[in-house]
């Protein structure tokens, strides 16, 4: 899956100007693609439509290249790369994009992490300058108060993202279930605090010299530019730029459950909540897409299967939800529901059950099919109006799948899917190896579904908070 | 590496001039300057009168094929709701996808997702929506089915009390929410329960809500006689009111633009810190401000300059200090809510439940700084102008960007060139300025100060602030009893 920059591909990417016409003629972002010497590979796209440009740097690291004791670095790493480099003070990143009517942010998961910037176009050359700078010469202005500074504001991130948030904690004891202690997966991308707290000036650069290195970098570069002089310029800041180490990554097969594991978790909460979740499969594997159709024929319109029963025809659940969340090597297809007052939890997992048994059974409709997949090219045009958006998604293709125009093959696939491959990723995915955890008021575990059967999860074997 | 480069790119036509650059070696302490600014471009937009009397704005955008669609009225739920049934907008506005005469909710559902698309109705204060985004071969076939659901809602009981409990069910999740708690107690406080502003939908009211208040509230409030039509994307402008007149024929003209006449704000309150208890919370949830001026205010462009440099943006002020420098929060900022009506100016944010005291210490530091305490430095007052003034092309990038730049002239009342005059508006602001309009509109003897947080941990340290007494108050903003 990882990209081995080549100097024969560099070069003949140059000559080729890689334009996409699928079955609509409106399924395309023209862009060029190719390769620095260094590793870099660089993305460019033209779009004239508004005088503004998109930069994104991109790199092939995340939370699960970090190691049990150090979770959360990868994030906390993304917030030091705010803090200034080498030629860059701190503040004028800052200066040079939002101060100039344009905005810049960063974010991480559990497989890449990226940083963006979009500005006026006449400011390209500075907003190259400083990803540059930063990819280059991070190292040269670092110290342990800058990093103290970000570990701060991260652990306040976790509260208000996690802990202070009802449900917050639900993401990580699904992972911590689903995924052995060993699995890279099995830890959330803020991590813990203890493991904030662990991180030292060392690790920060040891993780910069190996993993932001511009062979395990992808520059994507969307709006308003002249693509000439953007090469010159990449040239010009990224050409110096020395490559880094081979890297190892952790090889990760996705993962199977013998059997369901029951969990019951007392929160700061109203309502209890309940969490099915299955392992699937990650962006590697095909089956993704039928099992993204799956989430959109059983919940999200009223007439999806589990809005229609529990919602509507029911009346039991205020909300739910089904969905497939695919990272690069691993997936999980989860359903939540939130029940309505006098509907417990054990009857809604029965009810949830009876509707996804009925899938496996019959698998959808044709109907159900084509409604599911009728907004799509909806929501490709309306994406195309968003620069950084198609850098975004020049740059996973890269990343992830070794073609910044994967987005072609993956709306193909998209639409190819039939009633027969959902009704088969139901069967092959949603089995008995599955995590149920009921998130309940506080002294309320009796309203877990199925009580008796289910663990309570205690801040024992969770984060824990750090001392003040 | 600078050689091997140069020796590749030789071969290569189009990095002639990167390898020109690469024999200068690069000094990377020079900011490269930016090249030539764009000019602006404001899309241009025609304006009409349907037959029915609203107003209808189209502004064509051929790029891609898409079309961004809106029915906006004039004067929302603050307007329309009465205070005893208070959520009757948003609910009539969610009984409008519950069926037609002639199609049930899931007949319209499944139309609209044959069609890829779906109809969203919004309620605000001031305003309400209904709005659609579609490919442009699908805008008539969809408009017909928006317009079914405007003209013809069956109101079927069984979806209002539906509706009517997840609406209850999300009332009480936001009970948790500090957050929602702080949202309700912080305009409570500012405008009391008199105003529409300082009310609130509550369990109470959302029970009250009969089929007939929904069927009153719909005749009453979607008329074309306060509505914009708006149609952006790849349409003429002829074709779109040719749609538009067709899909719309059958709406009967009537009901008026409302006055805005809001109730007299209560009397200013000395500062006090308002503070709800929330056992155990990690964090303080921070709502500190005053009733605010209207969007029509002569002052509006000092006061963008002015809240950029207070909290607008990352490096502002407040967040500069309490979240880069002291490490208190996650973010902290502030904003002027403008409308029609006195919105509230508000500066905020999550804090960690140890720093609270620190923080509200730091706070007021920053609006003590932004009155005089703290000079505005030209570097602040240039980085502000440029940061509101640069921004504007990126808004008129998509179909719905430039959808809300149109609404927004209509709904505010502004000119036709608002957009080409706002850059020589920002750049006639001065420092004088900024601190005039601080001070007149952040008042700090009278300030709103409200904490949701962890009473046991953060009273004793708040109140040896001295910044202000403490009043505690329950999660509807009343004042508790028994403290």
């Amino acid at each position: 899956m990882r990209i081995q920059p080549k100097r024969t591909a560099w070069l003949a990417c140059l000559a080729l100007v890689c334009t996409a016409a699928v079955q609509s003629d409106t399924i395309k972002i023209p862009f060029t693609t190719y390769t620095l010497p260094n590793g870099l590979t660089v993305i460019l796209s033209v779009d004239h439509t508004t005088p503004t440009v998109a930069v994104e740097a991109w790199y092939h690291v995340g939370s699960k290249n970090e190691i049990p004791g150090r979770t959360g670095f990868a994030h906390l790493f993304e917030h030091v790369m705010f803090t200034g480099s080498g030629h860059v003070p701190y503040g004028l990143h800052d200066k040079l994009t939002e101060g100039i009517g344009g905005s810049n942010n960063g974010t991480t998961s559990n497989d890449r992490t990226m940083y963006f910037e979009t500005v006026p176009s006449n400011y390209l050359e500075a907003e190259l300058w400083l990803e540059s700078d930063r990819m280059g010469y991070l190292l040269d202005t670092l110290d342990v108060a800058k990093l103290n500074a970000q570990r701060d504001i991260v652990k306040n991130e976790r509260r208000q993202s996690v802990d202070n948030q009802p449900y917050g904690r639900a993401g990580e004891i699904l992972s911590r279930a689903i995924y052995p202690p060993s699995n890279p997966y099995s830890w959330d991308v803020i991590g813990s605090m203890e493991d904030l707290s662990a991180a030292s000036e060392g690790d920060v650069k040891n993780f910069f010299r190996l993993y932001y290195a511009p062979n395990n970098a992808f520059l994507s570069v969307v709006g308003d530019i002249d693509p000439v002089q953007a090469k010159a310029w990449i040239e010009t800041y990224f050409g110096g730029l020395p490559r880094g180490k081979a890297i190892t990554r952790p090889s990760v097969a996705p993962v199977t459950l013998q059997d369901e594991q029951r969990l019951v978790f007392e929160d700061r909460v109203q309502i209890p909540r309940l969490y099915v979740e299955w392992p699937t499969v990650g962006e590697r594997s095909d089956d993704r897409f039928a099992l993204q159709l799956l989430g959109a024929i059983l919940s999200g319109p009223r007439t999806a299967r589990l809005t229609k029963a529990l919602i509507y025809d029911q009346q039991a659940a205020a909300s739910v939800s089904a969905r497939q969340g695919s990272n690069e090597d691993v997936g999980e297809f989860g359903i939540t529901v939130t029940p309505r007052p006098g509907h417990s939890l054990t009857d809604l997992e029965q009810a949830a059950d009876a509707i996804v048994e009925k899938m496996k059974a019959d698998g959808p409709t044709a109907e159900e099919l084509q409604k599911a997949t009728a907004g799509e090219e909806l929501r490709f045009i309306s994406g195309l109006q968003s620069e950084l958006g198609k850098a975004s998604r020049l740059a996973d293709g890269a990343g992830f799948h070794g073609d910044p125009g994967y987005f072609r093959t993956e709306y193909q696939k998209s639409l190819a899917v039939t009633a027969a491959d959902v009704k088969r990723v139901a069967n092959q995915y949603l089995t008995h190896g599955r995590v149920v955890l009921s998130v309940v008021p506080i002294g309320k575990v009796d309203q877990a579904s199925k009580p008796a059967e289910s663990k309570r999860v205690t801040d024992g074997n969770a984060p824990r908070p750090e001392a003040q | 590496m600078t050689k091997t480069l140069t020796a590749l790119c030789t071969a290569c036509v189009a990095l002639a001039i990167a390898s020109l650059a690469a024999q200068a070696p690069l000094d990377r302490t020079k900011i490269p300057s930016p090249g030539k600014p764009a000019v602006l471009r404001v899309p241009a937009w025609t304006t009409s009168t349907l037959a029915n009397g609203a107003d209808l704005m189209v502004s064509e955008k051929h790029d891609l094929p898409l079309v961004s669609f809106s029915i906006t009225f004039l004067g929302g739920a603050d307007q329309f709701e009465p205070p005893d049934r208070r959520g009757v907008g948003l609910l009539t506005a969610s009984m409008l996808s519950e069926g037609t005469r002639s199609r049930d909710g899931e007949a319209l559902s499944n139309a609209l997702q044959l069609l890829g698309t779906s109809v969203q109705t919004t309620m605000g204060g001031e305003s309400g929506t209904m709005t659609f985004q579609s490919t442009s071969a699908k805008l008539g076939a969809t408009l017909d089915i928006l317009a079914d659901m405007l003209l013809n809602p069956a109101f079927p009981p069984a979806g209002l009390e539906r509706l009517r409990a997840q609406r209850l069910v999300q009332l009480n999740q936001a009970k948790a929410q500090s957050g929602a708690i702080a949202a309700r107690v912080f305009p409570r406080i500012l405008y009391g329960s008199a105003h529409p502003f300082g009310q609130a939908t509550t369990e109470e009211s959302v029970k009250a809500i009969t089929r007939d208040d929904i069927v009153a509230f719909h005749q009453a409030y979607f008329r074309p006689g306060r509505a914009l039509v708006t149609v952006v994307g790849d349409v003429s402008a002829p074709a779109a009111k040719a749609e538009v007149e067709r899909a719309l024929a059958k709406w009967p003209a009537g009901g008026d633009k409302p006055a805005f006449t809001y109730p007299a704000l209560p009397a200013r309150r000395p500062s006090t810190i308002y503070l709800v208890d929330k056992p155990g919370a990690a964090q303080s949830t921070f709502s500190i401000g005053n009733p605010g001026p209207p969007r029509n205010t002569p002052d509006y462009y000092a006061l963008q300059v002015m809240n950029v440099i207070l909290g607008g943006q990352f490096q502002s002020r407040l967040n500069a200090n309490i979240r880069e420098e002291k490490g208190y929060s996650y973010g902290v900022n502030s904003s002027f809510a403008y409308g029609k009506g006195p919105g509230p100016f508000r500066a905020g944010g999550d804090i960690v439940t140890a720093k609270s005291d620190l923080a509200l210490i730091e706070f007021m530091k920053e609006l003590r700084g932004i009155e005089g305490s703290r000079p505005i430095t030209d570097e602040e007052l240039t980085t502000a102008k440029d940061a509101l003034t640069q921004r504007l092309p990126g808004t008129f990038g998509s179909v719905a960007g430039i959808n809300t730049a149109l609404t927004t002239v209509w709904t505010q009342g502004l000119p036709a060139d608002y957009y080409q005059q706002y850059g020589a508006h920002i750049a006639a602001i001065t420092k004088d300025d900024v601190l005039r309009v601080a001070r007149k509109y952040i008042d700090l003897d009278h300030l709103a100060i409200v904490i949701v947080g962890d009473r046991a941990t953060i009273e004793g340290p708040l109140k040896a602030t001295g910044i202000a007494p403490i009043a505690i108050t329950d999660i509807e903003g009343n004042p508790q009893t028994g403290q």
